[in-house]
This record gives C-alpha cells, structure tokens and sequence, in this order.
C-alpha cells in the first residue's frame, strides 16, 4: 500500500502537470480537490483515465468517485483491493 | 475577392446557401411536427419528446406572458444543461423575448453588471444557483425570479427583504395556459440572444444576435456535415448551452435535425465521471467537445476509449486549438478524421471548419463556411489585406455575424468594422485557403475551452490586502492548452502561503478562472510605460 502510494504520488503529479507539487511533499490524505490539490473537472477525467489504464480500475460513476476519489489514501485503497493489474 | 477556401468544400456541400427568414423556434415546431414521438431530451431518467417538449414551451411562454414577458424583454438564464434550459430558451424566443446568456460560474459585482447591463427584468435558474441570484437581486433590475427546484435549496436561503420571492418553475409551467403556440409577430431581424463573454476590461460584454444570424449559423454547421437519414440519432450534450458553442452544436442542431439530446449537466465535479457511462449507454451520433475533453477521453486505455467513441460520425472540436496528439489518437482509434471548428460568441458560432469527413491539415481551424468570408489583416491599424502565409489579425463576414454589442457603441466600432468583425486572433491563411491560428492580439488565455482575461484575474488579486502587484499568464498545459498562472509580488513583511491566494480565488471568482499555480517574486517585470512585460513572464514559464 505505501509503494502503491508512492507511485500514484509520482503518476498524479506528472500526468496533471503539477508542476507547483513536489511528489515526495505528499501526505497520503491530501484531498483531491478544496484544500488539497484543487483538481478540475477535466483533471478528474484524466485521473480516472490514468487509474483505468495503469490498474485495470474503473471509477465511470458519480456514486463510485464520491466515495473513492476523496484522497490519495482513499484511492489507494480502492485499486489495492480491485487493481486487475500489476 | 480571392476565395480559395472553395476548393476545399465536399462536393455536396454548396458556397452559398437560402436561409429562410424564420424565427429559431420555428425549429422546434416544425420537428414536433414532423416527428412528435422522437426523443427530444434524455436527463437522467426523464425522457421528453418533440410533442412534449413543444408543448411545455408553448405552456411555460403562457406563463412568462402572464408574468409580463414581452417582445424585446431580456430573461437572464443561470442554467446548466437541462430540460429547464431547453424549455426556458425556447419559451422565451416564441414571446419574441431576449434570452441572456450567463455563465452560471459568475456572481457577486460581475453577476450585477450583467444583469444591469442588460436590463433583464426576470432571471430563471436552479434552486442550486439561487445563493448566487438572491445576494443581488435587490441591486439590479431583476423583478421575477423563477427557480426551478432540484433539491429544495431555496426553502433554505433566506431571501432578504424587499427582494423578490421566487416562482418556482414546476407551479409557473403548471400555470400556463393551453399547449398552443403563442402569436407574436416575430422578425428574423429582431434580438433573440445576448451572449455575453469575457471582456478584457471589466466592463460586461454582450454580442446581439438575431434570430436570423442564430439561424444561419445553425444551417451553415449543418449543411457543412450533411448527414441525412440519422433519425433520431444521439448528440451527447456536455458543453453548456449557455455558450455559443454548446448552444449550435448541442441545442440547435439536434432540434432543428430532430435528434435526441442527451443532457449532462456540470454542476459539480463528479458529474464529469457519468460522461464515459453516457457515451457507452447512447452511442451518440454526435459528441461536440473542447481539447481538454478530447484529450481526457483519449487518455484512456485505447480498448476502452474505442468502445467510447465508435458510434461518433461527428467529431468535434473547438474553443481552443486541439493538439496533435489528440488528432492521432483518435485517427488510429476510429480510423475517422476529428472536425476543429473555430468561432466566437460575436459569430452566433462557428465561422471555420475542417472539411467534414476527411478533415484538414494539422494546425489548421479548417476553412470560411458557407457564406462567410475570411481575410488576414495587418495587426497594427487593420487596414491592409496580408499576403498568403503573413501572420495577422483575423476578421470575419457573413450572415451569422452578430449586429454588435449591447449598449456598447465604443466596443462595437472597434469590433465591426464595414461589416467585417475582428477577431483579436492572430491568424495566417495557405494557399489552399486554410486557416491556422497563432496567438492572440491580446492576453487572452484559453484554457479547457474558457475564455480568460488575465486583468479579471489581477484586478481580483490586487484587491487582497497582502498584495502589491499581480501578473496572470497562460502556461502551456498539454490537457488543458493553457494553465492560469499568477504571479504575485507581496508587500513588505508579508509571509507566502499559496493556500490563502487558492482560497481568496476560489471565494471571488469562477472556479475556471482560479490560478492552477502561483509564483511569488521581488518584482514583475514592466516596460517604461509600465506595462507588464508578459512576454518574458511567459518564457520563464515555458522554460519551467
């Protein structure tokens, strides 16, 4: 769970560009959005995307993302519980 | 005049076409007629037909009228894509009323100027917006507010005295009179939109479009495609009707095609999610978007973005130029071409687009529409005509060309000039007659398809207490096209904390106009006259 952590840090921050956001500077329950990171719509797409396509995990659902998509913590749990891939 | 562009037209698709002279709603009556059980809306679990949804229009217009709507009333819309969108927009253009067109992310000072600026007498909106309406309902013009309640929101927001009690929307419909068509004589000439959009100052401004320049456009996009036989084919509608892009190629086109609209309304984040779900379900015909969508969508793997797009004969583009990348993913995806379409609220919509099915050149926003002629300027005075190839200032004639902006003689000379709008885009033309954009004359930041001007941005910054000057650029950003970056220089003793900045953002203007990034420095760097020096701002960013 800690590497899967670690590794979802690096691919959220490259793949949105956050180039303000030190990956290692982290915390595991930084919020996605208020607050947290601040993410848009449109870089909510592109982290369900990035989720789809390197583990094999679908969040295409507004009561699916209420739940998972609250902190990089909550969405580490969920694909170490589904992940179809390694 | 040389129109090379022409030889880029499909065989079938004429230079010139006949635009009747009828009002836009006449679309929806003549599909309810033509096809009364087709879907016209699909929200959630509701689905409304052409007879249906004609009726509710004609029913909420009774209402309105009772409420004292007229012809040339303007009615402000706070509205996401919704039934209550359609049925609103199409009630108010059948009393010869003017519909306002609002971004629902503006309030506070920019929601007031709007609403005074445009003397609406009566505003419609959600029970989720109304927060925003009822702080300053008392400070405009605004005498009937009808809300349409999703939540039971209002029951909770106190109205302050004196300010008008809403009608609620459900009871207004139920009060309308009979389902006939009201009969109020109606121009194409006359006003039917104010589209109101990002000004660089902070003045509001708002293009009057006419029922004849709506129509035209929408006949122009639709002949440019030509596909006939559809049915009642699918058109995913996610970008907002409130803007003209959404409002032509979601609203109008599907009406006037008598598609079925499917509605996705973006209220808050996660309803961005049920937008893959939606494509699965629907398979639509149609999905006009911006780059950031494209490029989110085609983020994902390739068997699943597959299974997404492969019922979409119509690919679209616009509000921003579309990365390459993109193009190839969904070539090698769909073996299909994507359309760029260029335009802006001053053109009803679209003036250029990409050959529809084999698509243009990369780079390029396609070619001048039927009717609708393009020239390069000179940047400087925009006199003189620049060669093929020469980079200048972009202007645009044709029927869809909005008459000018609202109470705003000064603007409207500078934007309109013998006819001819321009457009503040730099642009170059081949020799084919293709079209491709290079930067804008002003500041101007596209980003996720918004429009923003960095002075809306620094006018908000300066007013916090701990800032002595505020630069805003666009960054390069490979979703988004360009990413708000602010610099701020802090008064003396001030202590940094990049939280607080988000914070004041996020409290004084629309999310989408919110910094993704803030950089302090001793000093912003400014020419003689004092003008910021954005240029060097921006390779500095580019430079990381």
């Amino acid at each position: 769970m800690k590497q899967l952590l670690q590794e979802l840090k690096k691919k959220i921050v490259e793949e949105l560009q956050l180039e303000d956001v030190n990956p290692e500077e982290l915390g595991d329950d930084t919020p996605f959005f208020d607050g947290g990171l601040g993410l848009d719509s449109v870089d909510l797409l592109v982290l369900v995307a990035m989720v789809d396509r390197d583990y094999g995990v679908e969040i295409f659902s507004r009561e699916l993302g209420e739940k998972v998509l609250i902190t990089l913590s909550t969405l580490a749990g969920y694909i170490s519980k589904t992940r179809k891939r390694e | 005049m040389k129109k090379p562009w022409l030889r880029q037209y499909a065989r079938r698709v004429s230079p010139s076409i006949t635009y009747p002279e009828i009002p836009i709603h006449r679309f929806l009556s003549d599909t309810a007629g033509k096809h009364p059980d087709y879907i016209a809306v699909t929200f959630n679990e509701i689905q409304i037909s052409y007879r249906e949804l004609n009726e509710r229009v004609n029913r909420f217009a009774s209402a309105l009228q009772k409420a004292g709507v007229g012809k040339g009333d303007r009615v402000a819309f706070l509205l996401v894509n919704s039934p209550t969108y359609v049925v609103a927009f199409f009630a108010v253009l059948k009393l010869g009323a003017v519909v306002v067109n609002l971004n629902v992310g503006i309030q506070g000072e920019e929601l007031v100027r709007c609403l005074n600026h445009s003397g609406a007498k009566m505003a419609v909106t959600l029970d989720l917006f109304a927060p925003n309406i009822y702080r300053v309902v008392k400070r405009t013009g605004v005498k009937t507010i009808i809300l349409h309640s999703v939540l039971g929101l209002e029951k909770k927001i106190p109205l302050e005295e004196g300010a008008p009690k809403p009608q609620l929307y459900q009871e207004a419909l139920a009060s309308g009179e009979g389902a006939e068509e009201p009969i109020i004589p109606i121009s194409s000439k006359d006003l039917a939109v104010l589209q109101y959009t990002s000004g660089s100052t902070g003045s509001p401004k708002a293009a009057m479009l006419t029922h004849a320049n709506v129509v035209a456009s929408v006949m122009q996009s639709e002949s440019w495609v030509g596909i006939e036989g559809a049915g009642n084919a699918a058109v995913v509608c996610i970008i907002p009707f409130f803007h003209v892009f959404g409002m032509s190629a979601c609203l109008l086109i599907s009406v006037l095609k008598g598609y079925r609209m499917i509605l996705l309304p973006r209220i808050d984040l996660m309803d961005i999610l049920s937008l893959m779900k939606t494509l699965e379900t629907y398979k639509p015909i149609s999905f006009p978007a911006v780059p950031s969508l494209w490029a989110a969508i085609l983020s994902l793997p390739p068997e699943a973005a597959r299974s997404q797009l492969s019922s979409i004969q119509v690919a679209t583009s616009g509000g921003a130029p579309l990365p390459s990348w993109v193009h190839e993913r969904f070539e090698n995806l769909t073996g299909r071409r994507m359309m760029e379409a260029y335009g802006l609220s001053e053109a009803s919509s679209a003036t250029h687009m990409t050959p529809y099915p084999d698509g243009g050149p990369r780079g390029s926003i396609g070619v001048p529409l039927p009717d609708t002629e393009a020239k390069i300027m000179d940047i400087q005075i925009g006199e003189k005509e620049c060669p093929v190839g020469e980079t200048g200032e972009l202007v645009v004639k044709g029927p869809q060309i909005m008459q000018g902006y609202w109470d705003n003689e000064d603007l409207t000379g500078k934007a309109l000039r013998q006819g001819w709008l321009y457009t503040g885009d730099l642009a170059r033309m081949d020799e084919d007659g293709f079209f491709y954009l290079v930067d804008r004359k002003d500041d101007l930041i596209i980003s996720s398809g918004f429009n923003i001007y960095p002075s809306q941005i620094e006018e908000a910054l300066m007013r916090h207490p701990k800032v002595k000057d505020a630069a805003v650029i666009g960054a390069p950003d490979r979703i988004k096209g360009q990413a708000i970056l602010a610099i701020i220089v802090l008064k003396e003793g001030m202590e940094e904390g990049k939280e607080e900045f988000f914070n004041f953002c996020k409290e004084n203007m629309p999310d989408y106009r919110v910094p993704k990034a803030i950089l302090f420095r001793n000093e912003i760097p400014r020419d003689p006259a004092g003008k910021v020096l954005k240029r060097i701002l921006k390779q500095e960013a580019q430079a990381g």
